[in-house]
């Protein structure tokens, strides 16, 4: 009897096309849009072209081979270039400058000077870089003249740049701060899953259609057909949200990290709460279908947009200002388990959120059943 | 009895649906439950299936208590819903194999049933249909296959032809008749009389959620039918005339509308003889004549004082 019910409910579930859009292709587009749009972003910031410079060839700067050796090294070509040097006569320095064609002009002398036109973030770069080269400088002479004896080691430990912090991430990925959008999509798509739990609910039922009524009549126990159904409609929402997991990981090349299998624990569980959360809409709601369907929609884009769809930071927000909201958010506690698996070492917290997840689930699921499974109607 | 109901009282808030309502269908009946829309014909269906909760009554199906979990008798139950209760995505065999599998779980034995059933309703062109391509017609049928395909013993048709084309709904009267033939027996609710006077064996007439008669339809046509109904063609009667002709032997009521001249007779014999010779010795040239039996519709105006389809 189960795989009787069951086979049927998926092709029931699976040839619905409105559904099927909502559930499946709607999130695909949405991933394509998030992606495009977080690509722009992302090229817009990271588009660097040198700083157009001019340097006056004054005797001062000639006989500087210290300060021309930093140029060089600054000016030449490659990943690192950050100026593009235009060395010239002071007449010539001062047209491209008012011409627009230099961020500014360089006269080396004591101090070394920089003549801009205007202020800007390429300006600032320029004063940052000769402050930076007199500081050194600086520094460099005064220690050689107080400690003479060991000029070659203290000149080669100021040449480092160093860090004293690592960044470590524990599961092989490289930070990224649009996995948050991404997150609360797989999380709205979990829940989505409502649609399916949804219609389970008033195909079951002899008061909201007909097919229930016919369903009733039969000899088959109520609650197995509840089970089998809900058996079905999970199986085809993990199937989205999987295809969806495909899409960003395989076409979109989102990177979710090394532990593929927590993240498919994460969409199980997610999906569970949104079959879930459509059977007890579906159950306790006694309004027409469309009302359901909106109060649905409504839910589950409420419960997205606190968990970061629209805007990543909503997430720490609201566990700064509401935090009970952010455990009883089943989308938020999608995200979550999602953001502890790629942050934190530990799976503590990641256990907590599917815990808290199938806890809901559970407690939507047996009053669902409880009102469901009602011998008699009074009326049809 | 295969069904029996008895003091069946069920309220819709203050809206009293059924009013002691009591019936019984023996088996290899075709029963008619017949009454117009909102009689309560499909609140008693619904109660004996245990789909309504009720106030007061009795249901026993198959000679035990009904119950939702009435598994046993329920596996002998066919229902053909007023509604159509067919899934949109699956294709007409899928939908008669599905409902047919909550009753039977043999795959063999449901494929030899589902091509039965797909024979008897005449969709065999039609079988990997989707209902969305079907026409009102077919869906019925299609309706009736996923309730009978089981092959129950007692099965509960629920108007089951309305918004019928007369070809479909020959089809499916001529079905009924079958299965009735191979065994089964049938309650069929319906507000058209004709139907239920051509395919019963017995007439329930209901209305406000009581029963008013019970009888085959001999038997009902019987209770009111002390005489007959004699309607001419008369071109412009004069008053005078329809008095006159109120006072021959057996006349109980004479009518005169619409060029038709309508007389009821009490008992009696050779009334038509009385009625014609009265017209020629007047001189009064009638067309065609008439003599009517009583409808199971005169039966519910003699009983209630209102049109069936009221």
């Amino acid at each position: 009897m189960f795989m009787h019910i069951y086979k049927y409910r998926l092709r029931c579930l699976a040839r619905d096309r409105e559904m099927v859009f909502w559930t499946l292709i709607f999130p695909l587009i949405l991933a394509t849009m998030f992606h495009f749009a977080f690509d722009q972003l992302m090229g817009r910031q990271e588009a660097f072209r040198p700083i157009r410079t001019a340097v006056v060839a004054s005797d001062a700067y000639r006989q500087n081979v210290a300060f021309r050796q930093a140029l060089d090294a600054l000016s030449g070509p490659g990943e690192g270039q950050l100026i593009e040097l235009t060395v010239t006569d002071d007449r010539e320095a001062r047209r491209l400058l008012a011409d627009g064609a230099v961020a500014g002009v360089i006269t080396v002398g004591d101090p070394i000077g920089l003549t801009v036109s205007q202020s800007g973030i390429e300006q600032s770069i320029l004063k940052a870089v000769l402050d930076e080269y007199a500081h050194r400088y600086a520094t460099v002479t005064g220690i050689l003249e107080e400690h003479p004896a060991d000029p070659g080691g203290l000149l080669w430990e100021l040449g480092q740049m160093r860090s004293y912090t690592q960044q470590i991430s524990f599961s092989s990925a490289e930070p990224d701060t649009t996995l948050n959008f991404f997150y609360a999509l797989i999380a709205m798509t979990c829940l989505y899953g409502g649609f399916l739990g949804l219609r389970n609910t008033t195909d079951v039922q002899a008061d909201l259609s007909p097919q229930g009524a016919r369903r009733s009549v039969a000899p088959t126990h109520k609650l197995g057909v509840v089970l089998y159904d809900s058996a079905a409609a999970l199986t085809i929402s993990l199937a989205e949200v999987t295809v969806l997991l495909a899409y960003l990981m395989l076409a979109l090349r989102v990177n979710f990290g090394n532990q593929v299998w927590y993240v498919l624990l994460t969409s199980l569980a997610g999906c569970i709460a949104g079959v879930s959360l459509g059977a007890f809409i579906g159950t306790f709601v006694r309004k027409s279908e469309n009302a359901k369907t909106g109060i649905l929609i409504g839910t589950t884009m409420t419960m997205s947009f606190l968990a970061g769809l629209m805007i990543d930071t909503m997430k720490h927000t609201i566990a700064r200002k509401a935090p009970v909201l952010s455990y009883i958010n089943p989308a938020a506690l999608i995200t979550d388990a999602f953001y502890s698996l790629y942050v934190f070492a530990s799976h503590r917290r990641f256990f907590l959120n599917i815990g808290l997840l199938l806890l809901i689930s559970g407690a939507m699921c047996t009053l669902s059943f409880l009102r469901l499974r009602r011998d008699r109607y009074a009326s049809l | 009895m295969l069904v029996r109901v008895q003091n069946l009282v069920k309220r819709y808030g203050n809206l009293l649906a059924l009013d002691h309502f009591s019936m019984e269908v023996g088996e290899g009946e075709i029963l008619g439950l017949l009454g117009p829309n909102g009689s309560g014909k499909t609140t008693t269906i619904n109660c004996i299936l245990s789909l309504l909760e009720y106030d007061k009554g009795v249901i026993e199906v198959f000679g035990k208590a009904m119950a939702p979990d009435a598994y046993e008798s329920k596996r002998n139950i066919g229902v053909v819903m007023q509604n159509v209760a067919v899934f949109q995505e699956l294709r007409v065999d899928e939908n008669i194999d599905y409902f047919c599998g909550m009753y039977v779980s043999d795959a063999k034995a449901r494929r030899r049933l589902v091509d039965k059933a797909i024979d008897f309703v005449g969709l065999g062109e039609f079988r990997t249909f989707y209902p969305k391509k079907l026409s009102g017609g077919l869906l019925r049928r299609l309706n009736i296959a996923c309730g009978i395909a089981h092959e129950p013993k007692l099965i509960f048709l629920d108007e089951p032809t309305v918004a019928v084309d007369p070809q479909s709904r020959n089809k499916i009267l001529e079905g009924i008749r079958d299965l009735n033939r191979q065994g089964a027996t049938v309650v069929y609710t319906s507000h058209y009389m004709e139907e239920v006077e051509q395919l019963c064996t017995r007439i329930v007439i209901m209305d406000k959620g009581k029963t008013l008669a019970m009888g085959t339809k001999d038997e009902l046509k019987a209770m009111i039918n002390d005489g007959d109904t004699v309607t001419v063609e008369l071109y412009a009667l004069q008053p005078d005339h329809v008095a006159n002709i109120r006072q021959l032997p057996h006349v109980t009521r004479a009518e005169y509308a619409d060029n038709r001249l309508a007389v009821h007779f009490d008992g009696g014999q050779h009334n038509l003889l009385t009625l014609l010779d009265y017209l020629k010795s007047r001189d009064l040239s009638f067309g065609r004549v008439f003599s009517e039996q009583p409808t199971l519709n005169d039966v519910f105006l003699e009983i209630t004082g209102r049109q069936l389809r009221d």
